[in-house]
């Protein structure tokens, strides 16, 4: 188990670096940095001042080892505006962590439903009708959701804002408003993964050796639903909503943040990666897949800890 | 053993599945030929599947309505008769004109959204190509061999699934546009379809190749690959002779959902300025072209979102129904 | 400067509004505001913008964003006139300055003396030295109009590359207040330099380091609070500017908070149902709001021309452009009328570098044909013919934004239907800029545009046009001309202060109608600036000046 450990966690950092090194590498291809920067028409001398003060006149591997020094001290600044990084990803983290929870919340409440009740009723109408559903949702892109979303309800009709955010602490009610429609955008399409995975995941089960003998021993079909074969099926279904969920607090709700202007890590991090301003896209990058990495070795050594037969 | 690698795997467990719906069993026949039967008698999947192919023919033929019925092409403008006084497009003439009526720079959008169609399925069929080759043998290689190899290929997976999809494509997005791809043997220019594919095409290689890797785990142990190895069968042959095979019904149920999916990112990425470059359209680029046009003009993002969402659900159910025929326990687990 | 500009719509007959709105808003409000009035004072207004300022810092911003802040949170020397309109507002006014410099006859030494016992906001004195610290500050940390100052102090670019240990060029005495400059050759525009707002008085203890969240303290009618960065920010009335205020800079009446909404729609319908205040100056109204805001709030909208040029280069080292004719049926060809309406009204159709209000726009029809006529295609189809150029492959370079992106498209189609063989290079945004001024991409012909620094048509010569702009990196000579005629033509006029321009108006008429002739540049219009306020906002009051836009100091609520 220990030696498990080890080497998930290793592998885990190997991937960090790995990813660090790429996305520094892809935005070093871009020829002379400092000019966006240095505003308009330079001097040869403001250039060469720059590039010193920033250090692009170095080697590569130093300029990437210096602003990992930086980012990990929480001293790194944005080349565009020169402001901290670290301080304004933790400006924009209760937006995502608003978007992220709620939706988190929905999607995975829902998602559960419709796949216990779409098994349940396998082959049936019901069944059908969400399975229907949960393919629309799945082939409906979120940004044209939200856009639809956010002109029927918001702007044409006035029933909810078309977008924005207002804090939690300045008024829970507008808040929640602000979010509702953001919410429903970023579930729907999990919504439909998820009830698709736990119908099919229940269907697998039921069929599995050990339900069967459950039901040998005299279990009623509700004890075997829900002891043996629901627990089992939820399994996946969680370690799923970890990585989503880890994903989307990490930046990953890119699109829906842009959709209704929500200003939180996701919007940051792409208004950052259009004006190729590395550090923003660096520590964002690194954080987010630090989340989505260590959320997935921890699955994985969950996984290990509680089917032993497991060691991947 | 030889040919009959296919049928051994699936005879196995074939029957059992199709007991657990209760259906009779011809003697006989092969797993593809029962799943044909089976995808024949579900009227919903072949219904979306025609739906998808008719959309697929209207954008091959795009080129005759642009010709023919709208006797414009999908750049050019007409700024004078297709926008207001104040630079709003005109909506659906309903003739064969304008017959969806206009974009913002009074460009005729029923023949743009043919045409961007075929950029979307273009692209999506490119990106779906390169996941499918890469996956499966990136996901045979690392099963098979396991050891270094797999530790190498498992990890270059799990980088690129913990990669954020959408700022990797904005970062190379934007960088290609300046530059081009430049890999020594062959240039890609900025404006490339394929680079937005290729984008694409990398980002799903992991969902794909690490259940076939899976697979293959469970494959190499079989006596069947036991016997090849005795028979003194070359790695490759075992690989893509024997286990290839194996994991056929794998692949075919992926393609449709990794197309879907392809199809649904390039659209996003055309949200985020990260996909086809102007002036050439693609269904994202058009709703986000529309999206900027709100609240005044409707349906220049109504249009293309609405042909975008029936082609993906067209691919979904069609692709659902022959998951369910090929695998009716539906074991293989759609990660999105 | 940079502004930002989404797609926008309107046409309000942008050129008969424009001259409306100069004649009749200059008169009434310039110094209406100065000493004691009658307006009611207090309260807040919230102004939406699209962007936040590049930095808060006055040391490292040049945006429309942020001159419009730091204009009146930091003065310097000199200041522009708080007053509407293209005459009065571009008048240069003395602000720590006690009188317009005295220039000596060579032009090159501009004399001053600061006016004394001025407090900043924290207390400390304004001395003379402080603006030799302020613009070696500014020179260290990047200032985006930086070379308006190496390229013109003596000793600056020393001092910028380190073999200096000051700027050798600006020498101060703190107990009289006498402040000397020493240009390096004689520059007339260099008043207008002093009155931007990037030169200004700073206390020489201010870190030289970027201060984007706590800005240094100035001295001005306001302060700068509550930062907020990438979202808002307040700027509040400066108590201890009342006491000392300068004649012709008001104080101002109420505070602002100014808020990023990224999505111009949500700005403008913020203003239209008066949620917010004002929109800003920098951003352009979206075509879908632009009916409903004519119908509904055409009391409190006004669009009003301000010194911007939209303008394809096209590189005359290149093939086909290094071919006159080309050139000239490109000019001829190019869609004015349906490039207005892409820009829906923000862009007044035209044919000249030089804007309709900066001198030196040529009084003449424009070479190409009527800008507000639809263009002789065919003409210039055989004039591509006889140049020998035609099936030329041609890339435009285009930005990635509206409706930017639609102009160029538009204009591809136009190169196509005269003969060339035109596809479009998409940059985005933010490295657009960059990517076209390093030479070696010799761009063949794309996207640029120019607003005024100052209203001088020396900014628009020295930048775009002058052979001496060709660079390396940085190159802002698009089209890489250097034609004798205009290198000896800016030489005699460069020197002339700006206080005289009227006298050489004829010159620069000549030569900016030269270089539309030789079609090295082929401009298409000028920039309407909305000014949209909600109705509590009293409209009678309101400043609008050409340079800075909204004058903040003029907000009375009613």
């Amino acid at each position: 188990m220990a030696r498990f450990l080890i080497r998930r966690s290793l592998s885990m950092v190997l991937v960090m670096i790995a990813i660090s090194i790429l996305t520094f590498l892809i935005f070093t291809t871009i020829p002379h940095p400092e000019l966006q920067f240095a505003g308009r028409f330079p001097t040869a001398d403001t250039l060469a001042h720059i590039r010193h003060q920033w250090g692009f006149d170095q080697p590569v591997y130093l300029r990437y080892l210096k602003v990992m020094k930086l980012i990990f001290s929480g001293q790194i600044v944005s080349y565009s505006q020169q402001i901290n990084v670290v301080q304004q990803i933790f400006q924009y983290l209760p937006v995502t962590a608003s978007l992220a929870i709620g939706a988190g919340i929905i999607w995975l409440l829902t998602g559960i439903m419709f796949g216990v009740l779409s098994a349940w009723r396998a082959g049936r109408w019901l069944d059908r009708g969400l399975t229907i559903l949960s393919l629309v949702g799945v082939s409906t892109p979120v940004f044209f959701l939200g856009a639809v979303l956010a002109y029927y309800l918001g702007d044409k009709t006035q029933i909810l804002p078309a977008g924005g955010y207002v804090s939690l602490t300045s008024s829970p009610w507008d808040w929640f408003k602000h979010m509702i429609l953001p919410w429903f955008a970023l579930s729907v399409l999990f919504i439909g993964v998820y009830s698709r995975v736990l119908r099919s995941t229940i269907l697998d089960t039921i069929n599995d050796d050990y339900v069967r003998t459950a039901r040998a021993k005299g279990l009623t079909e509700r004890q075997v639903m829900i002891r043996h074969v629901l627990r089992n099926s939820l399994i996946p279904i969680v370690s799923l909503w970890g990585l989503d969920f880890a994903a989307v607090i990490g930046g990953g709700a890119i699109l829906t943040e842009t959709v209704f202007d929500l200003h939180g890590i996701g919007q940051y991090a792409a208004q950052s990666a259009q004006q190729l301003d590395i550090p923003p896209v660096l520590t964002i990058t690194l954080f987010g897949t630090f989340a989505v990495v260590m959320i997935g070795a921890a699955v994985d050594i969950l996984y290990a800890v509680l089917d032993p037969r497991i060691r991947l | 053993m030889s040919d009959g690698a296919v049928g051994t795997e699936f005879s196995t467990e074939m029957p059992e599945a199709l007991r657990a719906e209760g259906e009779e069993l011809p003697p006989g026949i092969g797993p593809y030929k029962l799943a044909w039967r089976r995808l024949r008698r579900n009227k919903v999947a072949l219904a979306f599947g025609g739906l998808f192919f008719v959309l697929v023919l209207m954008c091959v033929l795009a080129p005759v309505y642009a010709n023919d019925i709208a006797h414009t092409g999908p750049n050019d403008e007409n700024i004078a008769k297709a926008l207001n006084q104040y630079g709003l497009p005109i909506g659906p003439t309903w003739h064969a004109k304008f017959f969806l009526g206009a974009d913002g720079v009074g460009r005729d959008i029923a023949v743009r959204l043919l045409y961007g169609g075929r950029s979307s399925l273009e692209i999506g069929a490119e990106a779906t190509l390169i996941t499918m080759v890469f996956a499966t043998i990136l996901g045979i290689v690392a099963g098979y061999f396991r050891g270094p190899a797999d530790g190498f290929i498992s990890r270059a997976f799990e980088l690129i699934w913990a990669y954020p999809v959408y700022l990797l494509g904005i970062a190379l997005g934007v960088v290609l546009a300046i530059s081009g791809l430049d890999l020594g043997l062959f240039k890609i220019g900025g404006n490339s379809l394929l680079i937005t594919a290729i984008i694409i095409g990398v980002i799903y290689i992991p969902y794909v190749g690490k259940p076939i890797r899976g697979q293959v785990l469970g494959l190499r142990e079989r006596e069947f690959i036991d016997a090849a190895r005795q028979q003194g069968l070359g790695h490759l042959r075992i690989m893509f002779g024997e286990i290839l095979p194996n994991v056929a019904s794998t692949i075919i149920v992926f393609i449709p959902l990794v197309l879907a999916n392809a199809i649904l990112t390039e659209a996003g990425l055309s949200y985020v300025g990260a996909g086809v470059r102007p002036p050439n359209a693609s269904w994202g680029t058009m709703i986000s072209d529309g999206i900027h046009l709100l609240p005044a003009a409707v349906h220049t993002m109504l249009v293309p979102g609405i042909m975008l969402v029936l082609t993906v659900l067209g691919i979904n159910v069609f692709g659902d129904g022959v998951r369910d025929a090929l695998d009716p326990r539906a074991r293989i687990r759609i990660d999105h | 400067m940079n502004t930002r500009a989404v797609l926008t719509a309107v046409l309000a007959v942008a050129s008969v509004v424009v001259l409306a709105a100069c004649g009749s808003s200059s008169t009434s409000t310039s110094h209406s505001s100065t000493g004691p009035t009658t307006a009611k004072t207090g309260g807040t207004v919230t102004l939406v913008e699209g962007t936040f300022p590049q930095s808060l810092d006055p040391s490292i911003d040049f945006t429309t964003q942020g001159a419009e802040v730091h204009w009146l949170a930091y003065l310097g020397p000199y200041s522009f006139a708080h007053a509407s309109g293209p005459g009065p507002g571009s008048v240069v006014i003395p602000a720590i300055a006690t009188a317009l410099p005295a220039v000596s006859p060579d032009g090159k030494t501009y004399t001053f003396t600061i006016r004394s016992g001025l407090k900043y906001s924290d207390g400390s004195t304004v001395k003379a030295s402080d603006l030799t610290f302020a613009i070696e500050r500014a020179l260290k940390l990047g200032w985006s109009a930086a070379s308006f100052l190496t390229s013109t102090i003596v000793g600056a670019k020393e001092y910028l590359k380190g073999s200096a240990k000051s700027i050798s060029g600006i020498t101060t005495n703190d107990s009289t207040g006498q402040t000397t400059i020493h240009l390096k050759s004689a520059y007339g525009a260099f008043l207008d330099v002093l009155a931007t707002p990037g030169v200004s008085y700073i206390p020489a203890t201010t870190p030289i380091k970027p201060e984007p969240n706590s800005p240094p303290v100035g001295f001005g009618p306001y302060l700068i609070k509550n930062i907020v960065p990438n979202v808002s920010f307040d700027v509040v009335l400066n108590p201890s500017y009342t006491s000392q205020a300068i004649a012709g800079i008001p104080a101002g009446h109420v505070n602002v908070h100014v808020k990023v909404e990224s999505n111009t729609t949500t700005e403008a319908s913020d203003v239209l149902n008066n949620t917010a205040d004002v929109f800003d100056w920098g951003d352009t109204i979206p075509p879908a709001l632009v009916q409903q805001i004519q119908s509904q709030a055409s009391d409190r909208y006004k669009p009003y021309q301000s010194n911007k040029t939209f303008y394809w280069f096209l590189n005359t080292t290149e093939k086909p452009f290094n071919n006159l004719l080309a050139r000239q049926a490109v000019n001829m060809a190019v869609d004015r009328p349906a490039l207005a309406k892409l820009g829906s009204g923000a862009l007044a159709p035209g044919c000249y570098l030089l804007p309709p209000l900066m001198v030196g726009h040529p009084t003449q029809p424009c070479p190409g044909g009527d800008p507000n006529a639809p263009p002789n295609v065919a003409a210039a189809k055989a004039l591509v013919q006889k140049s020998g150029m035609a099936g030329q492959p041609v890339t435009v370079w285009a930005q990635n934004r509206q409706p930017r992106l639609e102009w160029a498209t538009n204009y591809a189609a136009t190169l196509n239907a005269i003969g060339f063989k035109a596809t479009l290079k998409t940059i985005a945004d933010a490295v657009y800029f960059s990517t076209i001024e390093t030479l070696h991409n010799h761009p063949q012909t794309g996207f640029a545009d120019w607003q005024q620094d100052f209203p001088n048509p020396t900014d628009f010569y020295q930048n775009l046009v002058d052979g001496n702009a060709i660079a390396p990196v940085g190159n802002s000579n698009y089209e890489e001309v250097n034609d004798p005629h205009i290198q000896a033509e800016l030489k005699a006029l460069y020197p002339v202060p700006g206080s005289q321009l009227s006298s050489v108006a004829s010159r620069w008429q000549a030569l900016d109608y030269y270089v539309t002739k030789q079609a090295y540049i082929v401009s298409y219009g000028y920039l309407a600036s909305p000014q949209f306020v909600s109705n509590r906002l009293d409209v009678s009051k309101l400043v609008f000046s050409p340079i800075q836009g909204n004058d903040f100091s003029s907000f009375v609520l009613k």
